[in-house]
């Protein structure tokens, strides 16, 4: 496949999947809201994307008629209590009768709950559950992939190889053959008293040595080296990381949440994001989010679930 | 109402006697580039403190018109870093500048204890940022250059520092956003409890002439919109002139989102000396380098 370079492309390639495989199936715990109901309807229409509805069926009901949607295309799961709208929607995943686990109104500790149920859950081992930001900024000509910016908070070594590699087998379902991955810090050395340099530092050996898989990883670097190439020669840096990275993994959820939200706020682009590193994909918007947010991170659901059959 | 644009730092600086600025070891960097156009365009006196010869070889090399700038002749790196001090404790400069040469030399020479410029604060690095996608509002960042991992009293002296140099570019009364990754205190993430112990601070006059506001992500710091959805009643939420980071990795993060991903440009001073002290980066455009400079010319007049 083609490397997808943009959001907008993203989008035509979970179209495509839809209509060469046919649509993928969401699960959605307690879909209760007019907004969630919308954007899921417009991935369904685009041919991607399907829907389990799980929640009070009478309230789903009313936010499918303030949406001006048709509830005959998609199976409802009548289900009035909370935690059992996670548990009955995550069952649905690991069963098999769904694709991708979504979280509606359901509040983000029983949506989480369900996920990690032993039963009927959706952990992988004892890997990290980590999340991923995806940004398409203008004048750059890729996406840029940011870790762990929103779920993890103050990660170690071992947790931030994992984050590294969930992010690593997103960017690759998006046709990036051997992402680029900076490890980030403030500064491009080592420094003994920063303890994102040092982990940097151990990254890049444990991908030498093989315990990251299918990228490059270097660090540490600052921001600047990473996307620029004319900063890293002039600083002296010599890796196949500088100044072309995919993928950025940031040391704690201070900074990658700072940076995720400068990219947003303080400049053109398009973002949206994705849980990561559970037997299936995992779709965790805010109310906050745009429409477009929502379906963009449909679509990456859907593309990163037909990369991983 | 936030501020917009930084071009009037250039103008300001205009106003009155020039400061004199030293940049010691003017040797490359294009700071020499820099302070000789900011002397060229009134905006500094500039005297360079450094090999004469070697700087009138640059100098004809880039092309710098040295009339009217002073040169002070010190071939020896730590000691043309003295001189300038010096000349900025003794009164005969009003401001400080670093060409080439380590930043732990100058810092060195700054903090000494008979002829350096200390003051018993805490020295840390203030960044003003002109951001294009939200109308060129400006908006500073402290600290993401100096200070490596704050404790509570650093960053009550950060934000001490800072508000000095707002209240000398005209905004009596800045609006600083205590960020953390979220907006609700959490007992397991320190930036949240340093953001609400600032707060406090800054409610019960330890902290004054600003409003402190935190624990706040950057989103509902910059976006009232944001901030309206999240429901935070704030009068720092969306309207903040500053953003006081936790750390210097996140601190980086954001300022160099602004320089590199945005087209945006910026004046930064380290401050919390008796005088300003301007360090620019290499990557600086020429517009960055100059108003840097316009900025600790502005800030040490007054």
């Amino acid at each position: 496949m083609d490397q997808i370079r943009s959001l907008s492309q993203l989008l035509e390639y979970a179209k495509k999947i839809g209509a060469e495989k046919g649509p993928k199936k969401l699960s959605v715990a307690m879909a209760e809201e007019a907004g969630l109901l919308s954007a899921i309807e417009e991935a369904r229409q685009a041919g991607f994307a399907e829907a389990i509805l799980v929640g009070n069926a009478d309230k789903i009901k009313a936010a499918a008629d303030q949406a001006g949607v048709n509830l005959a295309n998609y199976e409802v799961i009548d289900e009035r209590n909370e935690p059992a709208m996670g548990m009955t929607a995550v069952s649905q995943v690991s069963s098999g009768k769904a694709d991708i686990y979504m979280k509606g109104q359901i509040h983000t500790n029983n949506f989480l709950r369900a996920m990690l149920n032993k039963e009927v859950g959706l952990r992988k081992g004892k890997n990290t559950i980590s999340h991923c930001y995806f940004h398409s900024v203008e004048g750059y000509d890729r996406i840029f992939f940011v870790s762990d910016a929103a779920f993890n908070m103050y990660p170690d070594l071992a947790a931030k190889a994992d984050i590294t590699q969930n992010t690593v087998n997103l960017a690759r379902a998006f046709g990036v053959a051997e992402p680029k991955v900076a490890v980030l810090a403030a500064v491009e050395v080592v420094n003994p008293d920063m303890p994102a340099t040092l982990d940097a530092a151990a990254l890049t050996q444990m991908n030498r040595r093989g315990q990251i898989k299918n990228c490059v990883v270097d660090g540490p670097f600052a921001l600047d080296n990473a996307v620029s190439e004319e900063s890293a020669k002039t600083k002296g840096i010599v890796s196949p990381v500088a100044g072309k990275a995919d993928v950025f993994i940031v040391p704690n959820i201070d900074g990658g949440n700072m940076l995720a939200k400068a990219i947003v706020y303080f400049s053109k682009n398009e973002t949206a994001g994705l849980i990561l590193g559970a037997a299936a994909p995992i779709v965790l918007t805010s109310r906050a989010d745009s429409a477009r947010a929502k379906l963009l991170s449909i679509a990456a659901a859907v593309t990163l679930s037909d990369f991983q059959k | 109402m936030t501020m917009q644009k930084l071009d009037f730092l250039l103008e300001e600086s205009r106003k009155g006697r020039p400061m004199t600025l030293a940049l010691a070891c003017p040797y490359g960097d294009d700071a020499l580039a820099a302070v000789t156009r900011a002397g060229r365009e009134g905006v500094v006196k500039a005297v360079l403190v450094g090999d004469a010869a070697r700087i009138r070889t640059l100098a004809g090399q880039d092309g710098c018109d040295l009339s009217g700038v002073t040169i002070v002749d010190e071939k020896d790196d730590e000691k043309a870093v003295e001189r300038s001090v010096r000349m900025v404790s003794s009164g005969e400069a009003d401001l400080l500048m670093k060409g080439l040469v380590k930043t732990s030399t100058l810092l060195k020479a700054v903090l000494d204890k008979e002829w350096g410029l200390r003051t018993g604060s805490l020295l840390s690095h203030l960044f003003l940022f002109e951001i294009p996608a939200m109308n060129r509002r400006v908006i500073g960042i402290s600290d993401g250059g100096m200070n490596t991992y704050p404790d509570l009293n650093a960053k009550a002296k950060i934000i001490e520092n800072a508000v000095a140099c707002y209240h000398k570019i005209g905004v009596p009364q800045p609006r600083i956003a205590a960020l953390a990754a979220v907006e609700a205190v959490n007992p397991d993430m320190q930036a949240t409890l340093d953001a609400a112990a600032l707060a406090k601070m800054n409610e019960r006059g330890q902290i004054r002439g600003c409003i402190v506001d935190g624990p706040l992500a950057l989103d509902n710091a910059v976006s009232e919109e944001s901030a309206k959805i999240k429901g935070i009643s704030s009068p720092v939420a969306g309207e903040a002139d500053m953003l006081l980071v936790p750390d210097i990795e996140s601190g980086n993060f954001v300022g160099k989102v602004l320089l590199y991903m945005t087209g945006g440009k910026g004046a930064g001073v380290i401050l919390g000396a008796r005088k300003p002290i301007v360090l620019t980066s290499r990557f600086d455009s020429m517009e960055t380098k100059l108003l840097s400079i316009a900025l600790g010319a502005v800030v040490a007049r007054s």
